[in-house]
C-alpha cells in the first residue's frame, strides 16, 4: 500500500545574533526543489560568510542541474564535495581568505515523504517526532569524536572549552566526506535544520518545546531565533523548520498547556480584580495612569503575556513585559523597592486564580501554578538584567567623579592609594566589567590606525580584529576561546602553521601600541586600553595554545591505542610460546628424550 | 629601564603568592623571572624568544606537568601582575610598560607550550609507527605460532 504524500511547510529564518557585527550563517528554502540548508561560515574578517554563501551557491545550483539525474545520497555527496572544492579553491587562491570554511546540514525532500539529510561540521539537523526530539546528524567536531571513541564523557563534553573544534568542514580539504542519512517523514513529523547558534544559546528542552507548538514553521522559526537571542546571541543563529502535514491529533502536552492556558484566560477578570482590590493604582509606578489604565496597561498585559507563555511553552512574553517595566521605571528615575513591591502584588493577584481553580480543577490548577511560578522567576531575572546594567554605568559614573576628584585635590595621589579598600582602584571595577563608552570608542580608534599599519596581511589583520573584539568583552568570559578557534581556522598541524599565529599577535599588540603612543591623550584611558588590550592578548595566545594541544592530544591517545595492542600480542606471544614449550617437552619424553614433531595429519 | 626592573622584582612575593604556596619552586616563578629579564632589557635587544624560559618549560614538561598547568599558571601570575602593578606603580607609563612585556611573555609561553605540543604529536606519530611495525612483526609470528600450535596438537599425542 502506498502511503499517502504528505503537505510539506518549511520556513527559514537567520538573524545576526547580540554580538557578532555581521552574519556569517547562510541557508537555502526551496520548496520547488525540495532543499533546505544551513551553512556556518568561519574564517575571520570578511572570509567566514563569503565561504558560506559560496557553498550555498554551489549546492543550490547542482542539486538544480541533476537532481532529476543523479540518486539523492550521490547527489548530495556529489554536491557538498563541489562546495567543498569551490571554497578550497577559493581559500587557495587569495592569502586574506586562506583558512575560511563553512560547516553545511542539507536536506533534500524527495516524494514528500522520504527525505535525505547530509551534513558537515556542527550544523545539526534534529527531528520532532510524537512530541519527542531526536537529534540526526553527530557533531564532526573533535570533542564529539573523543565522546564517540569513549576518551571523553558527554558531561565534560557540554562544558568542554573547545566544543566547537571542527574536525571536518567545507574548504579545509577538496572533498568534503559528508555523513548521509535517510528517513522517512510520518505526518506530524517536524524537521529542524539549524546553525551552533539556535543548540549553543538554547537548552534542548526548550527546542523541543518549542517546536512541539501548535505554531506554524513560520513562527516556530522565530520563536526559536527569539529563543537564542534570549540565550545570549553570542553567535550568529539560522533556523529551517519542516512540518511534514497537518497534525492530525494534539499531542498530550499540547492538549495539556492549551487547556492551562484557557483555564488562565478565562480567570482573566479574577486575576485583574484582586489586582484592583490590592491597590496597583496606588503603585507609584501606576501614578501617571488613572486606575482603569494601570488595570488595563500593567495587569491586562501581563495577563496576556502570561497567556501566550504557557500556551507555547516559554518565558519570551513575560521578559519583554518586565523588561520593558523596568525601563521605564528606571528610565523616570524610580528606585528599586516600588518595582519589587508591584511584582509581588501581581503574583498574589495571580495565586489568587489558583485558589479558584483548585476547587474546580486540581490537575488544571497545578499547571496555572508553575506557570505562575515561571513567569514571575522569569520576570525577576528580566528586571535582575536590567538592573546590573544600570548598575555598571553608576559605577562607571562614581568611578569618574572620584578620580575627577582626587585628580584635582591632589596630582600625586591616586584614588587607589587612599584607604579605603586594599588593591581595589578607580578604574577597576570589583565585577567582570566590560568597557566603558569611551574605552570602547578609543579601542575602535587605535583599531583602524593599527589595520592601516599592518596593511592586508591576513594573519595580521585577523589578529587586530581579535584582540579587539576580545578587549571589547567584559573580562572572564569564553570569547578569547572562540575568537581563537576563528583565527586559528584551518590550518596545518606543524610549526610553520602554528608560529605565525603568534607572530600575528605579536604584530597586532605592536601596531596597537604604537597607534597609542601617536595618539597620546588622556593618560587614564590609555591605561584602561591597554590592560583590556594586554590581557586580550595574554587570554589569546593561552587559548591559541589550548587549541593545540587539544589537536595533538589524539596523537598521543593513538600511540597509547597501539602501544596496549602491542603489548597485548607481546603476551599472546609469550603465551604460545610456552604451550609450545610444553608440548615440546611432551613429545620429548614420548619419544626417548628426543623431541620431535608429530606427522601430519591425512586429509 | 632596570630601575623598573628593580620595582617589579619587589613584586615577586605577592604575585607568586609566597605566603600561600612557600618560597620553593613556586608556580609561575619562570614566568614571572622572564617578564623581569624582559623589563630589564627593553629598548636594548630585539625581542625573540628567551632561551632560558624556554629551557624552563621544556624542563617542567618533561617531568611530566602538563600543558594546561602552565597555561594556567602563566594566566594567574599575568593578573597578579597587572592588580600588584596598578596598585603599586604611580607612572602609568610604567604600568603600560609592565603589561606590554607582561603580554609579550604570555605569548612567548603560549608560543612555547604550543610547539612543544606540536613536538609531542610528531614524536608520538613517529613512536606509533614503530609500535605498528613491532604489530607487524608480532602478528607474523603469532600465525607461525598457531600453525606450529594445530600441527603439535594431535589429541593422541597431547595425552
Amino acid at each position: 500500500m502506498t502511503a499517502p504524500s504528505l503537505k510539506l511547510t518549511a520556513h527559514g529564518d537567520t538573524n545576526v545574533g547580540k554580538v557578532r557585527d555581521h552574519n556569517e550563517d547562510a541557508l537555502i528554502v526551496d520548496a520547488k526543489w525540495g532543499l533546505y540548508a544551513v551553512f556556518d561560515g568561519m574564517g575571520g574578517a570578511a572570509a567566514g560568510d563569503l565561504a558560506a554563501n559560496r557553498a550555498r551557491d554551489v549546492v543550490h545550483e547542482y542539486v538544480r542541474a541533476k537532481k532529476k539525474a543523479m540518486e539523492p545520497r550521490a547527489l548530495l555527496e556529489a554536491a557538498l564535495n563541489a562546495a567543498s572544492a569551490a571554497v578550497h579553491g577559493e581559500a587557495q587562491r587569495t592569502r586574506d581568505r586562506h583558512g575560511m570554511g563553512t560547516t553545511a546540514v542539507v536536506a533534500l525532500v524527495i516524494e514528500e515523504r522520504r527525505v535525505v539529510v547530509a551534513h558537515v561540521g556542527d550544523s545539526r539537523a534534529y527531528l520532532l517526532r510524537e512530541g519527542r526530539l531526536t537529534q540526526l546528524t553527530r557533531d564532526h567536531t573533535v570533542v564529539a569524536e573523543l565522546v564517540a571513541n569513549g576518551a571523553l564523557s558527554t558531561v565534560d563534553a557540554e562544558n568542554h572549552a573547545y566544543k566547537n573544534v571542527l574536525s571536518r568542514n567545507l574548504g579545509a580539504r577538496p572533498d568534503a566526506k559528508p555523513d548521509v542519512i535517510e528517513l522517512d517523514l510520518a505526518p506530524g513529523d517536524r524537521l529542524m535544520l539549524c546553525s551552533d547558534g539556535l543548540y549553543g544559546y538554547a537548552s534542548t528542552d526548550a527546542i523541543q518545546y518549542l517546536l512541539g507548538s501548535t505554531d506554524g514553521p513560520q513562527h516556530v522559526a522565530r520563536d526559536l531565533i527569539d529563543l537564542a537571542l534570549r540565550g545570549g546571541g553570542g553567535d550568529n543563529v539560522t533556523a529551517i523548520v519542516l512540518e511534514a502535514g497537518a497534525q492530525a491529533v494534539p499531542r498530550a502536552t499540547q492538549v495539556l498547556r492549551t487547556s492551562g492556558a484557557i483555564a488562565w484566560w478565562s480567570r482573566r477578570a479574577v486575576f485583574l480584580g484582586e489586582a484592583k482590590r490590592r491597590g496597583i493604582a496606588q503603585s507609584p509606578i501606576c501614578a501617571v495612569l488613572s486606575a482603569d489604565e494601570a488595570l488595563d496597561i500593567v495587569a491586562g498585559n501581563l495577563c496576556e503575556a502570561i497567556f501566550h507563555d504557557l500556551e507555547k511553552s516559554t518565558g519570551v512574553n513575560v521578559w519583554t513585559f518586565a523588561e520593558n517595566l523596568a525601563h521605564g521605571w528606571f528610565d523616570q528615575g524610580g528606585a528599586w523597592q516600588p518595582l519589587a513591591e508591584l511584582l509581588d502584588l501581581l503574583a498574589a493577584s495571580a495565586r489568587a486564580v489558583t485558589s479558584e481553580l483548585t476547587s474546580d480543577d486540581e490537575g488544571l490548577a497545578l499547571i496555572v501554578d508553575a506557570a505562575i511560578v515561571r513567569a514571575f522567576i522569569t520576570a525577576e531575572m528580566a528586571v535582575g538584567g536590567v538592573l546590573s546594567e544600570r548598575l555598571r554605568v553608576v559605577e562607571a559614573d562614581l568611578v569618574r567623579v572620584h578620580s575627577a576628584r582626587h585628580a584635582a585635590a591632589d596630582q600625586s595621589s591616586r584614588f587607589a592609594e587612599t584607604p579605603t579598600i586594599p588593591y581595589v582602584s578607580a578604574t577597576r571595577a570589583a565585577t567582570p566589567d566590560p568597557a566603558s563608552p569611551e574605552v570602547r570608542a578609543h579601542l575602535q580608534t587605535l583599531a583602524q590606525q593599527a589595520r592601516a599599519q599592518v596593511g592586508q596581511k591576513a594573519p595580521a589583520r585577523q589578529a587586530v580584529d581579535a584582540l579587539l573584539r576580545a578587549a571589547l568583552e567584559p573580562v572572564g568570559t569564553a570569547s578569547p576561546a572562540l575568537l581563537a578557534r576563528e583565527l586559528f581556522g584551518v590550518r596545518p598541524l606543524e610549526e610553520s602553521g602554528i608560529a605565525p599565529l603568534f607572530d600575528a599577535l605579536d604584530i597586532a599588540r605592536s601596531a596597537y601600541v604604537a597607534a597609542m603612543r601617536r595618539a597620546g591623550g588622556d593618560p587614564a584611558q590609555a591605561i584602561a586600553v591597554m590592560r583590556r588590550l594586554a590581557g586580550a592578548q595574554a587570554d589569546l595566545a593561552a587559548a591559541i595554545a589550548n587549541l593545540v594541544v587539544e589537536a595533538a592530544t589524539p596523537a598521543t591517545e593513538r600511540l597509547r591505542d597501539a602501544m596496549r595492542e602491542t603489548a597485548s600480542l607481546r603476551s599472546e606471544v609469550g603465551r604460545n610460546e610456552a604451550k609450545l614449550i610444553d608440548l615440546e617437552k611432551k613429545y620429548a619424553s614420548k619419544s626417548g628424550g628426543r623431541p620431535q614433531l608429530p606427522p601430519r595429519r591425512r586429509v | 629601564m632596570s630601575d623598573l626592573a628593580d620595582r617589579v622584582m619587589v613584586l615577586r612575593d605577592e604575585v607568586l603568592d609566597i605566603v600561600e604556596r612557600g618560597d620553593r619552586d613556586q608556580p609561575g616563578a619562570d614566568l614571572f623571572d622572564a617578564i623581569v629579564r624582559a623589563l630589564a632589557a627593553y629598548g636594548e635587544t630585539a625581542p625573540g624568544i628567551d632561551l632560558t624560559l624556554h629551557d624552563a618549560i621544556a624542563r617542567r614538561l618533561a617531568w611530566g606537568d602538563t600543558e594546561d598547568v602552565v597555561l594556567s599558571e602563566c594566566g594567574a601570575v599575568f593578573d597578579r601582575l597587572a592588580t600588584a602593578a596598578e596598585r603599586s606603580l604611580r607612572d602609568r607609563a610604567e604600568e603600560m610598560l609592565v603589561l606590554e612585556v607582561a603580554a609579550e611573555v604570555s605569548t612567548q609561553v603560549a608560543r612555547i607550550v604550543a610547539l612543544a605540543a606540536l613536538g609531542r604529536a610528531q614524536r608520538d606519530r613517529a613512536a606509533r609507527s614503530r609500535e605498528e611495525l613491532a604489530q607487524r612483526r608480532l602478528r607474523d609470528a603469532l600465525a607461525d605460532q598457531r600453525s606450529t600450535l594445530t600441527r603439535m596438537s594431535v589429541p593422541d599425542v597431547e595425552d
